[in-house]
């Protein structure tokens, strides 16, 4: 018990320092306006959070301080062009339609992050989807002139893509703010999975139906290539590593875990596949909540009739 | 659980037909974005219910609950046909956009369910009166939710725009309006909760 409070107490600062790492690497390709969002969304996710937690009647918690991770997590998702009132909506309805609402971070439905995506998406759909180049640094107010389709859109619906696997590595091609940064994001998914923070086995399951999806269904160049572009393309290893595998909501046994992710990720695929739909499985994710959920019921009532048993030979 | 006093004009605030009884939503949340189609949908219900209910309240108690039900949605059915006729003249372009939720107000919560748990229970002027208060009560939501809805996710009032710094267009689908319409009513019980503190404290002094 003791050990595991021990481990939740270190998953805050290490995906914060993975996020910082994101921000900081928009900060570079974007210019200041790209630093901002990120203070932005969370300044006001926290903001959302100490009030709403006031309004349950509950004291502000070291836990609930995730909810300036969520704020990261969903300015990470936006173009470095987002205007700053709309990433401030976005981030106070993560915050408390999505999360407080359903009763604050001990009875998670969505993500939030995910969820205020969504949000966004359907609200400011052409400033969510319209992204400025790399290395385009926009000022404290970003120009809106010179915005383009992302790099994952042109893939969808045409399959060629235009830039070298060195630049899809460092993240040098058009895309949400912290979805681009390939090799980081690696990074980052080996540091949290050693460190136990987030799911192995929903990661695992996420990668390995997109590869396996993307190897059956490759239409453009090699499988490997295919697979490749299908797992940096469309936020799929970014959502794998900070939605997907989010510890709040994943299931906890690991072999729950992958078949969340896989049916998660093909599902996502096949959106993708059939309707070019950009950052599919960020929408999926959402969409799957209710597995989710059920397979946490389903471990609850494992672990009950376990202990049951337990009690039961003791007794004999 | 202690038992609250009833008031003919319980419909408006303390019991209101959307907020606390959540009746009749789904007009409020898919079709309540404009005033335009508030506007239609306010007073389609209104006479559609008023009259409904009052006719209805002559159907005599002797046929058994299920046919009684039917013959007040028959009679409904029957009053909606002018209603349509005259919402069309007034707002057509509304009444297109509003779609099946119109013809689907013939047979709310108000006329096939609460004539008989409530209405009818009431001694006629005592209906008369709370039958106007409910009507009123999701006249006064409705409006509220469409004016909200049509400044932030339009930024017009009543199709005249207006110099809104920020839209969100989210808050104009269905899923914006079921959010706005939760935090509404969780808002409304919330200021009757206090309120009903209030009044259990003075009562005690």
């Amino acid at each position: 018990m003791l050990k595991k409070a021990e481990r939740e107490r270190h998953t805050f600062p290490d995906m914060m320092l993975t996020l910082l790492v994101l921000v900081l690497m928009a900060f570079f390709y974007h210019g200041i306006h790209a630093l901002m969002l990120a203070a932005v969304c969370a300044a006001f996710s926290l903001a959302a959070e100490m009030i709403s937690v006031k309004f349950l009647g509950r004291e502000f918690r070291y836990g609930d301080l995730m909810c300036i991770t969520d704020g990261i997590i969903l300015s990470l998702m936006m173009p470095a062009s987002m205007a700053y009132r709309a990433a401030a909506a976005g981030s106070v309805f993560a915050v408390v339609c999505a999360k407080n609402v359903f009763g604050g971070r001990k009875n998670m439905i969505f993500s939030p992050a995910a969820a205020g995506y969504i949000f966004m998406l359907t609200s400011w759909k052409k400033d969510m989807l319209s992204f400025p180049e790399t290395y385009a640094h926009t000022g404290f107010f970003a120009d809106t002139e010179g915005l383009a389709s992302s790099a994952s859109h042109i893939y969808n619906t045409t399959g060629r893509m235009e830039h070298t696997g060195y630049e899809i590595l460092m993240g040098s091609f058009s895309g949400p703010m912290g979805g681009v940064s390939i090799l980081l994001l690696m990074i980052a998914a080996a540091v949290l999975i050693l460190r136990k923070d987030i799911s192995a086995g929903a990661f695992a399951g996420t990668i390995a139906s997109t590869v396996l999806f993307a190897a059956i269904a490759a239409e453009h160049g090699t499988k490997m290539r295919t697979a490749a572009l299908a797992v940096a393309m469309n936020m799929v290893l970014f959502a794998a590593v900070y939605i997907v595998s989010d510890k709040r909501l994943a299931p906890r046994k690991a072999h729950f875990a992958f078949f969340y992710g896989f049916f998660t990720a093909a599902a996502a695929y096949i959106l993708v596949l059939t309707m070019a739909k950009e950052n599919a499985i960020v929408i999926v994710s959402v969409l799957m909540a209710p597995a989710a959920l059920g397979f946490r019921t389903l471990e609850d009532k494992i672990d009950i009739l376990s202990a049951e048993e337990v009690s039961a030979k003791e007794a004999e | 659980m202690k038992e609250r006093k009833t008031s003919v004009f319980d419909g408006l605030l303390a019991d209101n037909t959307v907020l606390s009884s959540l009746m009749v939503i789904s007009p409020v949340i898919v079709c309540g974005d404009t005033l335009r189609n508030a506007a239609a949908l306010i007073a389609a219900f209104s006479v559609i219910t008023f009259f409904s209910v009052m006719i209805s309240s002559f159907v005599p108690r002797k046929i058994p609950y299920a046919a009684r039900i039917v013959s007040y949605a028959v009679i409904s059915s029957l009053i909606y046909i002018p209603v349509r006729i005259a919402a069309g003249e007034f707002w057509p372009e509304a009444v297109e956009r509003i779609g099946i939720y119109f013809p689907l107000l013939a047979v709310n919560s108000l006329i096939v369910f609460q004539t008989e748990a409530r209405f009818f229970r009431m001694k006629r002027t005592n209906m008369v009166l709370s039958l106007v208060f409910y009507i009123l009560g999701f006249d006064a939501v409705m409006l509220v939710t469409a004016f909200v809805r049509e400044l932030l996710a339009y930024g017009t009032i009543n199709s005249m725009m207006t110099d809104t710094p920020m839209l969100i267009s989210g808050l104009g689908k269905p899923f914006g309006g079921f959010i706005f319409l939760g935090m509404l009513c969780g808002i409304y019980r919330k200021i009757r909760s206090a309120a009903g503190h209030r009044k259990e404290e003075e009562q005690e002094e």
